[in-house]
């Protein structure tokens, strides 16, 4: 077995190096040595490569953990009741915030969240039919819709046309179920202004 | 030189206006870098000073000090699982939910449905189980080697008071496990806390009040969750902050690490020579020694090294060990999650946190019958017992007779007896903790551990 040099040899030749250099040595000095070609400096690349991907995988994995993969909220597609139940006109469905209009055998879901900051919006019935020029087309219009929040107003169509809304109300697909015959919203899938769905 | 900047401006040694001026033209890889290569020990030195983070470490530190054998290093083992424990609590607060309906379900969902959710968990419970024994560990380091013991009462140490500290923050960090223990709401939480509880309640004339504190009410219950949560994230992490500063600060006015003692002790034992100097007397000046100067006079610089590098890399080393080895058990052992709180239904059997098994162990075995008059042991095993041993921790550096020649060193002869005696009450504790994890089966019966428990009713 070598002979071990005294603690008082080792501690010497260390305070010897340091008082002889102006440069300090110590291990943190082979830091300058990344890049080089010597077998050192590639060791010291990669330890150091290897300490930043460990702790950027730690980071990542905290991150990720932060976006849910399951969401405890009730879903966007969901059933609101069979075909007779809505008559002709505007329905209102208070709990998931759209309207459901019927014309005989054409529904179209209409949103009823502004589209400006997200209150629920009024349906008004007009006194008098109006007619309006929207999206190029000529409508008579029945019901308008108006925020109480900051005074949007939207035509029956949904178009905005006054106070801060900055795009019509969202349309919502539609289906009919094929077990049961009840209507089915899908909020997760918006579709144009002229979308209906005839039955 | 390779990294220097030759259009920068020529430095003048030993001013600050040249380093300031060298710094600005420095790229800006090297501005974040620089403290972990000095060029020369001017660098070395404001590597340290001038650093926010690691201003706290003296510019030089002594070679005995940065010895792995002396201290192991376990305080700065234990101020990185700190470290640890809270960075990966602070992002399970946001997918932890702490009442009675949702608990335990969020930690299902931590467990199975959120990305890395069982790895956070994981590295949380083994980070806390790891520093509860490193802790322990520094306690029995820093009693071995003497390191509550003045040296050098001149200079104001005041060691003692640092152990004192050092036994509060023992104490506190046993209690962060405990308060956290509940959290997951499943039933190894909520029976091992009602055994915990019912311990404390058994002190006299406090133990119902402080229970009824603790708890929030009679029953362990929505408002027992929500207090030991905020104790657990909040309360007790802030103490220790608190503590753990002033812990390291009385280190550095003590004058460093204990080791460093005995250099003292060495210039102490040789001849002194007069210091010769110059009188001032009413005559005038005459020459001569003044009166009273000789001291105890220890260059210091002989056995230091500066800080940057040889403090800052064995700080990186231990952090990173610390960080792959809390990592690696994470990986091997799982964290358990039984089913969900039921307290009409006691587990058997029920047992406390394995810290806290030499306690329970002490409880079962301590329960006396004098005549028609029976002390319980959650009184004695419980509360007495334990309280005696702290009050002995605590006031033991003020009883302690040793010479200044024993401190900073492993087993001197001096102090022998001390020494046999400690390590006997561990050594006690530690079979006690051995026997309640391993060989306590079902109604609390004594099983070899290779011995399989007999099937119990489990609902009663």
């Amino acid at each position: 077995m070598k002979k071990q040099k005294p603690l008082d040899e080792i501690k010497a030749e260390i305070l010897d190096a340091q008082e002889n250099d102006p440069v300090v040595g110590g291990p943190a000095k082979n830091v300058e040595l990344i890049g080089t070609s010597s077998r050192r400096g590639f060791l010291k690349t990669l330890g150091i490569s290897a300490v930043l991907v460990a702790l950027g995988g730690q980071l990542f994995a905290m991150l990720r953990s932060l976006f849910p993969n399951v969401l405890y909220e009730p879903p966007q597609k969901f059933k609101v009741g069979t075909l007779d139940k809505f008559t002709d006109g505007g329905t209102f469905l208070e709990d998931k915030r759209l309207f459901i209009f019927r014309q005989q055998n054409t529904f179209h879901a209409i949103s009823a969240a502004c589209t400006h900051l997200g209150c629920t919006v009024k349906m008004v019935k007009l006194n008098q039919p109006k007619k309006v020029t929207a999206g190029g087309k000529e409508i008579d219009e029945q019901v308008e819709f108006h925020c109480p929040c900051h005074g949007s107003k939207y035509y029956g169509d949904g178009t905005n046309y006054a106070g801060p809304a900055p795009r019509p109300l969202d349309y919502f697909n539609l289906e009919v179920s094929p077990d049961d015959g009840q209507l089915i919203v899908d909020m997760a899938k918006k579709v144009e202004q002229d979308y209906r769905l005839t039955t | 030189m390779a990294t220097e900047n030759i259009s920068a401006p020529p430095a003048k040694p030993g001013t600050n206006s040249g380093f300031l001026k060298r710094f600005a033209f420095k790229p800006a890889w090297e501005k974040l870098t620089w403290t972990w290569r000095p060029e020369t020990k001017r660098e070395a030195g404001d590597a340290i000073v001038r650093n926010f983070v690691l201003h706290w470490f003296p510019a030089k530190v002594s070679l005995e000090s940065l010895s792995w054998g002396y201290s192991f290093w376990l305080g700065t083992i234990s101020a990185v699982l700190f470290l640890i424990l809270t960075i990966t609590g602070g992002v399970l607060m946001f997918l932890y939910v702490p009442s009675v309906e949702r608990a335990y379900l969020s930690v299902k969902d931590l467990e199975f449905s959120t990305s890395y959710g069982w790895f956070l968990r994981g590295l949380h419970r083994i980070g806390a189980h790891l520093m509860v024994a490193v802790v322990f560990l520094h306690m029995v380091r820093v009693f071995l080697t003497g390191a509550f013991k003045n040296g050098r009462k001149a200079v104001g140490q005041n060691r003692p008071l640092n152990w004192i500290v050092g036994v509060a923050l023992l104490l506190i960090t046993l209690l962060l496990s405990f308060t956290g223990y509940l959290l997951p709401w499943d039933q190894l939480a909520y029976w091992a806390i009602t055994v915990g509880t019912n311990i404390a309640s058994s002190a006299p004339v406090f133990g119902e009040p402080t229970r009824f504190i603790l708890l929030g009410g009679t029953t362990i219950e929505q408002a027992t969750l929500i207090r030991f949560y905020v104790l657990h994230c909040f309360l007790l992490p802030l103490a220790t902050l608190w503590l753990v500063s002033y812990h390291m600060w009385r280190v550095r006015k003590d004058g460093g690490l204990a080791c460093v003692e005995k250099r003292y002790e060495e210039a102490k034992k040789e001849e002194q020579p007069a210091i010769a100097s110059k009188t001032y007397s009413l005559l005038g000046i005459t020459g001569g020694t003044a009166v009273d100067v000789r001291n105890v006079m220890v260059d210091d610089e002989k056995d230091k090294v500066p800080s940057s590098p040889y403090l800052t890399v064995r700080l990186a080393v231990v952090t990173l060990s610390t960080l792959v080895a809390s990592i690696v058990l994470t990986l091997i052992v799982k964290a358990p999650l039984e089913e969900a709180a039921n307290p009409a239904v006691t587990p058997n059997p029920a047992k406390a946190p394995w810290y806290f098994l030499w306690l329970q162990e002490l409880v079962t075995i301590t329960t006396f019958t004098v005549g028609g008059f029976t002390i319980n042991g959650a009184l004695i095993g419980g509360i007495i017992l334990p309280g005696v041993l702290v009050l002995a921790a605590v006031l033991w550096p003020y009883f302690d007779k040793s010479p200044v020649s024993s401190i900073g060193r492993w087993f001197p002869k001096e102090r022998k007896w001390q020494n046999w005696i400690f390590l006997l009450i561990v050594a006690a504790i530690l079979i006690l903790t051995f026997i309640g994890t391993y060989m306590r089966g079902p109604f609390w019966e004594i099983y070899m551990p290779w011995q399989e428990w007999e099937q119990t009713p489990r609902k009663f």
